[in-house]
């Protein structure tokens, strides 16, 4: 009979609501208060350092985490607009550095208790602590530092008759994987990985995308019709046109240039130390075979000009405390705890991301899975942050807009891109 | 028929059930794949793998994947029962009474269906975070009755337009009560319009994208759609093809069971009774 | 159950009209009633769209950008200058106009084709036929978008494996790398998902084409194409227009596949896309609301210019028929 059927669709409609409204409300119990952290997604490593440190929390304090995109600036779209609506369940969050003026100078984050500061601080890399500086004061805590290597095929190189030990520079990498026959994988797409590699480039050079920065859009001054600006866009468009970078390039992100090395059509790569991670557990998994890794050989970041020291890419992750969480003083306790030492280091061991406090790298179970660690370290020494402002997502974008694809750019690039930047900032244009 | 009819019919069908399925078997097939076979540039996998459905239900991204599908079948559920009861009354008063403003209120059904929904998320969404609606079931399912009314009350006026309403006064005659009556002869020949104006309501709701991934950002409240963007490889870095398609899979079953199951109501629905079936 | 015989054919009507100015009890009465019925469904739809594209109009005319809420200023119409004149706006609506006129020329041809196939199929075959129409319908858009975009990528796809042997496709062809290719992989998803609609739709037409009229039509001589376009599209026009109508308005307003498979790379960015990015990527509430006000209005325009230049025949829609 239809009725029966008709009432036990209701019946059942009634009960989902029931139980969603109980899961909605359920958590009104008494005990420690819960944290929420909200991560970018990885192998598992900050939810299993949630755990530890509740467990050592000694009953003060729970710490849940919630996972964010996989975009930085999609993670950066989320979190904005929660906390431009005051949310008050934010109480720590992973963030990718470049975007942390933003939320500093919207007051979205709570402010750093000096003692925290120098804690945290201590024995930390630079670029980490300048990574998570804003307006001279710290307003998040570091947690790990990434940077970005270059990679080779040993044999590659060998047969290219190129001496790894000394630094490179582009136009060597690129003569080289002319003679060895193979590619040089970089990220050519149109994301955030191209700005990353443009200002690598450019801070190489010895320049920097803000000239004079300002906490005013219409009063920042860039630095892309510089000396430096041309070489950077010299060495890109040549690089984009050398016949080495593969032909998917353009839209390559990192995952393409892992794939692209570990087959072998790529001699040499640019990437972040994810690489080994996944080239271990490929090992592990059966399909990578042992040999290909025993080829893999790491240096630092290729220069632009062979008398300038390389500024390999920084990025990473910093917590930061939500300006409206309930417990900013429990939230930073947490935070310390995440970011102690064993733990940077138990999560460079274990997720392949590299710790943010020196001694770590210097440790020898972390040299033994990652023989490059000092590289990785050194490298950390010379990393360039990406232009620091709360405008960021506005310069990356425009030039990631500009720049793109990198085939094109030409001197003429860095006006064009200084145009766009200002008119955007200034509400005359669209992004 | 002749036998040359026939043959050239089933090659027909047969073209058609390929444009239809391909995509579908294509990603079914991506679901079997293991990760580090996903570049292997065929059709079907080298080896056929669970991983990627033991991930998304009981590993890691279990914890992302199980509470946005049953954010997906509660509130969907929940909008297509309360679209359904506020189409009926509204069918049934196009259906069977004259009275002023019913031009208007199906040209408001036209316009909202018609409606660009990305205009009006961020006032949806600052509204929302005022009254505390943001992130909840309650602040999705409101929305997605405006989803779903235009085409549940277009369709089911079509239907109870084709009831015959006299029948109700021939069994008051007969000696039956109106309540009986209503009962008795009315529910069973509008139970069907309902029925196929709640699956096609369901499909739309299922369907959202743009409110789900605007309204919601945490497992409270978002839906399976919104949440198949946010799988991720083993590091930030790489791509959970894999998870992705193992997601996309299991939230295609319910629909296909129900298009299976009630194909003829569902083409009686959308060609608005003009073809039975 | 009792059972009754049904009496003559129902009459559609409901009885007694009111006197033109309503002025009678009855005709009161069922005003009251029908707002009553009807009522609670006509203010949930008016307050999930009224109010917010309300404030989307109040919105656009500051420049306010939501980090920064201190800095809001009231601009009159000086964000819809900024849009209009915008290169950006201009692209978004030619790539919008291009994936409409293409999907919608298609889809009305291959929805016709189907639709003919399943008017007339073999019994045997037509439920079949049928599911597998219907299946592309009701498949969520994002999970096709993943599907074609995973076919189509140089990784995980297995189209530039399959179709080397076309000129121009090879085994590293990037068909997400520039605008064309971009272009053609998403007019091929949305049309593979919404024919089934369309189908549908004719088929509907088709079902209504008096059957006398291709009795006689045969009787003359006419052959099968001459009858196709003496007999039986003439008098599906009504249908086709409505088809026609939905479909375009639904094509203009392409978002799901485009965020999935692009993110609006390549110029492949919609006007929806667009009005996304300003406002939630973004965060420029007021750019953004102006951009979204000015979609609204053009998805406005194409249904009046449908309703009113090409008279398409709602009354089915709206209830009359």
């Amino acid at each position: 009979m239809r009725r029966p059927w008709r009432s036990r669709l209701a019946a059942a409609a009634a009960a989902v609501v029931a139980v969603g409204g109980l899961a909605a409300c359920g958590s009104a119990e008494s005990g420690p208060p819960t944290l929420t952290w909200y991560i970018n997604p990885d192998d598992g490593g900050q939810a299993k350092i949630a755990a530890s440190c509740t467990a050592a929390s000694g009953g003060k304090y729970t710490i849940a985490t919630s996972t964010l995109p996989r975009e930085a600036s999609e993670q950066r779209q989320q979190l904005v607009r929660r906390l431009a609506a005051n949310d008050s369940s934010i109480d720590i969050m992973s963030l990718d550095p470049p975007y942390i003026p933003e939320y500093a100078q919207a007051g979205f984050l709570a402010p750093v208790p000096p003692d925290v500061a120098s804690r945290v601080t201590q024995g930390t890399v630079q670029s980490a602590i300048d990574g998570a500086t804003w307006n001279g004061k710290l307003v998040t805590v570091p947690f790990w530092a990434n940077t970005q290597l270059l990679w080779y095929k040993k044999s590659a190189a060998a047969a290219a008759g190129l001496d790894m030990t000394k630094p490179v520079t582009w136009e060597q990498l690129i003569q080289a994987a002319g003679k060895a026959n193979t590619n040089i994988a970089a990220q050519g797409r149109r994301a955030e990985s191209l700005t990353v590699w443009f200002n690598a480039l450019l801070a190489s050079a010895g320049g920097a995308v803000i000239a004079k920065n300002s906490t005013d859009p219409t009063q920042i001054q860039l630095g892309l019709q510089t000396p430096a600006g041309d070489r950077a866009a010299q060495v890109m468009s040549e690089f984009a046109n050398s016949g080495r970078e593969g032909p998917a390039f353009s839209t390559a992100g990192e995952d393409e240039s892992v794939a692209a090395f570990q087959a072998g059509t790529a001699g040499w790569m640019v990437n972040w130390p994810f690489v080994w991670s996944k080239a271990k557990s490929g090992v592990k998994g059966g399909t990578l075979s042992q040999s290909v890794v025993d080829d893999y050989g790491w240096a630092i970041y290729p220069r632009v000009d062979a008398d300038k020291d390389a500024a390999p890419p920084y990025g990473g992750i910093n917590l930061g405390v939500g300006a409206f969480s309930k417990h900013p003083d429990l939230a930073y306790a947490a935070t310390e705890c995440i970011t102690s030492t064993a733990n940077q280091k138990d999560y460079f061991l274990t997720n392949g991301n590299p710790a943010s406090r020196a001694s770590v790298f210097s440790d020898p179970e972390v040299l033994k899975d990652f023989p490059m660690a000092p590289t990785i370290e050194q490298s950390l020494q010379l990393a360039a942050p990406r232009p620091q402002t709360p405008y960021y997502s506005e310069v990356s974008g425009s030039i990631q807009r500009e720049y793109h694809p990198p085939a094109n750019v030409s001197p003429a690039t860095g006006a064009s891109t200084t145009e766009l930047i200002q008119a955007v900032l200034s509400g005359r244009q669209l992004l | 028929m002749s036998t040359k009819e026939r043959n050239w019919w089933i090659v027909a069908g047969v073209l058609i059930i390929v444009y239809a399925l391909f995509p579908i078997a294509w990603i079914v097939s991506l679901s079997f794949k293991a990760p580090a076979d996903i570049a292997n540039g065929q059709f079907l996998p080298t080896v056929f793998t669970w991983q990627n459905y033991s991930q998304i239900l009981t590993g890691d991204a279990a914890s992302l994947f199980l509470p946005a599908l049953r954010n997906s079948f509660g509130i969907c559920l929940i909008a297509t029962f309360l679209a359904c009861i506020l189409a009926m009354f509204a069918a049934y008063a196009i259906a069977r009474l004259n009275f002023r403003g019913k031009k208007l209120i199906l040209s408001t059904a036209l316009a909202v269906a018609i409606f660009p929904v990305i205009s009006i998320v961020t006032p949806l969404f600052n509204l929302w975070r005022l009254i505390g609606l943001y992130d909840t079931w309650l602040g999705l399912i409101i929305p997605y009755l405006s989803l779903t009314l235009p085409l549940s009350i277009w369709t089911m006026s079509a239907f109870f337009r084709e009831i015959p309403w006299e029948m109700e006064q021939a069994a008051q005659v007969d000696g039956a009560t109106s309540w009986q009556a209503f009962r008795k002869v009315i529910v069973p020949l509008a139970a069907p319009g309902v029925f196929t104006t709640a699956i096609l309501a369901f499909f739309l709701a299922w369907n959202d994208f743009v409110y789900g991934i605007s309204l919601t950002s945490t497992n409270a409240a978002r839906p399976v759609p919104a949440a198949l963007g946010l799988f991720s490889g083993a590091s930030q870095f790489e791509d959970p093809t894999g998870a992705t398609a193992g997601a996309a899979v299991v939230v295609t079953i319910p629909v296909i069971i129900l298009v299976l199951i009630f194909q003829r109501r569902i083409v009686s629905g959308l060609t608005n009774g003009a073809v039975k079936g | 159950m009792t059972t009754t015989v049904p009496p003559a054919p129902p009459t559609t009507r409901a009885p007694a009209h009111a006197a033109p100015s309503g002025a009678s009890d009855r005709a009161k009465a069922e005003q009251r009633l029908g707002w009553y019925l009807a009522g609670p469904a006509f203010a949930v739809m008016l307050l999930v769209t009224a109010y917010p594209i309300g404030q989307a109009v109040y919105q656009s005319l500051f420049a306010y950008r939501l980090t920064d809420p201190e800095n809001r200023r009231f601009v009159g119409l000086n964000n819809y200058a900024v849009v209009l004149t915008d290169a950006i706006w201009w692209q978004s609506i030619a790539t919008t106009v291009l994936i409409t006129v293409v999907t919608v020329a298609v889809e009305l041809v291959l929805g016709f084709l189907l639709a003919m196939v399943m008017a007339t199929a073999l019994r045997a075959i037509r439920p079949v036929v049928r599911a597998a129409i219907l299946l592309p319908y009701a498949i969520i858009t994002v999970v096709s978008a993943f599907a074609w975009q995973f076919a189509f990528d140089l990784n995980s796809g297995f189209v530039n494996s399959w179709f080397s042997w076309i000129p121009g496709i090879s085994a590293t062809t990037d068909w997400f790398g520039s605008f064309g290719s971009s272009i053609t992989v998403i007019c091929l998803a949305e049309i593979w998902k919404t024919t089934p609609f369309i189908s549908l739709l004719l088929l509907a037409g088709l079902a209504q084409v008096p059957e006398v009229l291709q009795e006689a039509a045969k009787v003359d001589g006419a052959t099968w194409w001459q009858r196709m376009w003496r007999v039986t599209i003439p008098n599906m026009k009504a249908a086709i227009m409505v088809a026609l109508l939905f479909r375009t308005l639904d094509a203009f307003r392409v978002f799901d596949s485009i965020f999935v498979m692009t993110a609006g790379a390549n110029g492949t960015e919609s006007v929806s896309f667009l009005a996304y990015r300003q406002t939630i990527a973004r965060l420029e509430v007021g750019l953004g609301s102006a951009v979204s006000v000015l979609l609204f209005l053009a998805v406005v325009l194409i249904a009046f210019g449908f309703i009113r230049g090409f008279k398409v025949d709602l009354s089915q829609a709206r209830g009359e028929k």
